[in-house]
C-alpha cells in the first residue's frame, strides 16, 4: 500500500485560488481565522483476553470493509470569536458512512441539497418508492459550532466503512 | 476521484456557494461492486468550514488527506455439475468456476485432486481445461487444454469467473456404478494465506495486496460415476427326434439358444455372438434367428450368418439391462 498525504500549506492553498481566477484575488487580503486540518487513520479492533477494543493506526494497508476515522481540527488563530462555524465533509465516493458514523450531526443524502439527521432522511428506493435512508446513502456530514473563542480550537470526526 | 472537491475557497462573502457546487447525480457509480473499491481506488477526503467573524463571513478548506485503496486476494470455486459426471470409456467432464472475488486483477493456479477421503476409486486426471469459448460446455480442440506445471486461470478481473473442466479417467479396477469426487483448488497467484497476511508493493497500482477472508485459496467438489457394462452368454439347448420325443438320436434336431445378458449402467459396443457347429452335425439351413426374427444365412443386409462353419451374429452396441437371444439348430447326421 502506498500511503500518500497530500497536504496542502494554508499559503499553497491561497495561492491556487489567487491563480484560479482574479475575481477571487481579493480574497487574500482577508486571511481566514481559522485553520482546518484533516487526517484518517485506520480504527483496527484487536481482542485481547476476550474483550475487544478498537486502535487507531496509521493507513498503511486499507481494504473493502476497513473502518476509517476521518477527523477535521480547527483553530480560531485570529482575534475575534467565530460565530455560525459550518463543517461541511463530502464523503470520499469510495466510503461510506458507519452506522452511528457521525451521531448527533446533520447528514445529507442527496449530495448536500438538503440536511437533517439520518433517521429523517428518505431516499428513494429501487422500486422507486421512498424508503428510510441508512448510513451506506449518506453523501454529506456537517457539524455546527456555534462559537470558536479566539484561541480556541476542537475537532469533528465520522466514521466511514470502505466499500 | 473526488468528484466533490472544488477548488474553493476561502473567499469572504461567497459561503454557501460550495455547497451549490455539491450535488450529483450518481455519486457512487463505480463502487457499486460486490468485492468491493477496485484496489488502486484513492480515497480523499476534504472538509470545508463557513463562519461569521463579526459581520463577515468567510470560508476555508482543509488539507486533503488521501488513503490508496490496496488489493484484496479472494477467490471462489463452485461445482457447476449438480449430477455426477458419467465416466465410461471417455473421460468424465467435471466442470467448475472460478471466480475472483477480490477487488484487483488476478491469476489463480489450479490444483485437480482426485484422491478423496470416500471415494469408490481414485480417477485419473487426464487434462484440466479452459472454457476458452465461455459456452459452458467441453469443446474438444477448441477450449484451451493447460499444460501441466501451468495449471492457471488467466488474469480475472474483480469479480469475474471462468469455467474450468476437469477430465478424468476411470482407473483400472472401477466397477460399474460406483462414485468418486475430484477436488479442484484454485489458489491466487499473488499469494494466499491467514486471512490480513499483506505483500507488500504486490497489489494493483503499486499497493499491498492483502490476503481476504477466503484466505486467497478456495476449493469444490465435483463427482463423477462409472459407467460400465458386464455381458454373460448362456448357452442351452433343446431336442427334438422324429419321433417327436427328445432322445439324441440320429436325426434328431437341436435348437441352440445363446442368451447375451448385458448388465449395468453403460453399454458394449462391437458385440458379436459366434459359434461353431457341433462335430457330427449339420447346420440347419434357415435356422438362425435373432430374437425370434428370422435371419438369412448368406453375408447380406442382415445381422446373420450361418452355415457349415458356424453362425456369427452382429448385435453391435448393446445397453446395460438388455438381453439379445440368438437361436439355430443342427440335426444330427
Amino acid at each position: 500500500m502506498k500511503l500518500s498525504f497530500v497536504v496542502k500549506s494554508f499559503a499553497g492553498a491561497a495561492a491556487m485560488v489567487a491563480m484560479a481566477g482574479p475575481a477571487l484575488a481579493a480574497a487574500q487580503s482577508t486571511p481566514s481565522p481559522v485553520t482546518l486540518k484533516g487526517d484518517v487513520m485506520l480504527e483496527k479492533t484487536v481482542t485481547e483476553n476476550g474483550v475487544s477494543k478498537v486502535q487507531l493506526v496509521e493507513p498503511k494497508v486499507v481494504i473493502p470493509g476497513d473502518h476509517l476515522l476521518f477527523t477535521t481540527r480547527y483553530h480560531n488563530d485570529g482575534a475575534q470569536a467565530v460565530t455560525n462555524f459550518v463543517v461541511t465533509n463530502p464523503l470520499p465516493s469510495a466510503v461510506a458512512l458507519a452506522s452511528d458514523g457521525a451521531q448527533g450531526t446533520e447528514v445529507s443524502v442527496d449530495g448536500g441539497k438538503t440536511w437533517g439527521q439520518l433517521g429523517s432522511l428518505k431516499v428513494t428506493g429501487t422500486e422507486g418508492a421512498p424508503r428510510a435512508a441508512t448510513a451506506a446513502d449518506v453523501t454529506h456530514v456537517r457539524w455546527t459550532i456555534p462559537s470558536i473563542a479566539p484561541g480556541a480550537s476542537g475537532e469533528v470526526q465520522y466514521h466511514g466503512i470502505v466499500r | 476521484m473526488n468528484t466533490y472537491l472544488t477548488p474553493l475557497s476561502r473567499a469572504a462573502g461567497i459561503a454557501g456557494c460550495s455547497l451549490v457546487a455539491l450535488s450529483l447525480t450518481a455519486p457512487f457509480a463505480g463502487t457499486a461492486h460486490a468485492t468491493g473499491v477496485l484496489a488502486g481506488t484513492l480515497i480523499e477526503n476534504t472538509a470545508t468550514a463557513t463562519y461569521q467573524t463579526g459581520s463577515t463571513t468567510g470560508s476555508v478548506t482543509s488539507n486533503k488527506v488521501t488513503v490508496k485503496v490496496d488489493e484484496l486476494l479472494d477467490v471462489a470455486v463452485a461445482t457447476l455439475s449438480t449430477a455426477p459426471a458419467t465416466a465410461t470409456s471417455e473421460p468424465a467432464v467435471l466442470i467448475y468456476s472460478v471466480t475472483n472475488s477480490g477487488n484487483g486483477p488476478e491469476a489463480f493456479n489450479l490444483a485437480a485432486d482426485p484422491k478423496i477421503s470416500g471415494n469408490g476409486f481414485d480417477g485419473t486426471i487426464k487434462s484440466v481445461v479452459l472454457d476458452s469459448n465461455a459456452n459452458g460446455i467441453y469443446d474438444p480442440g477448441v477450449d484451451t487444454a493447460l499444460t501441466a506445471g501451468a495449471l492457471a486461470t488467466p488474469v480475472l478481473g474483480p469479480d469475474k469467473s471462468t469455467k474450468v473442466f476437469v477430465l478424468v479417467d476411470l482407473p483400472a479396477g472401477a466397477t460399474d456404478a460406483q462414485t468418486s469426487q475430484v477436488r479442484l483448488t484454485a489458489t491466487a497467484q499473488t499469494g494466499s494465506g491467514t486471512p490480513g497476511t499483506s505483500f507488500a508493493g504486490r497489489g494493483e497500482g503499486g499497493g499491498d495486496a492483502v490476503v481476504g477472508l477466503t484466505t486467497a485459496s478456495a476449493n469444490s467438489l465435483a463427482a463423477l460415476i462409472a459407467s460400465l457394462a458386464n455381458i454373460s452368454l448362456t448357452k442351452s439347448a433343446s431336442i427334438l427326434d422324429p419321433f417327436g420325443t427328445a432322445k439324441p438320436v440320429p436325426g434328431a434336431v437341436v435348437t441352440y439358444s445363446l442368451a447375451a445378458k448385458v448388465t449395468g449402467s453403460g453399454s458394449l459396443d462391437g458385440l458379436h455372438v459366434v459359434d461353431t457347429i457341433p462335430d457330427g452335425t449339420t447346420y440347419v439351413p434357415g435356422s438362425l434367428k435373432l430374437d425370434a426374427a428370422a435371419l438369412t444365412d448368406g453375408a447380406d443386409g442382415d445381422a446373420g450368418v450361418g452355415g457349415a462353419s458356424g453362425i456369427d451374429v452382429t448385435l453391435g452396441k448393446i445397453a446395460g439391462g438388455t438381453t439379445k437371444t440368438v437361436v439355430f439348430s443342427v440335426k444330427i447326421n
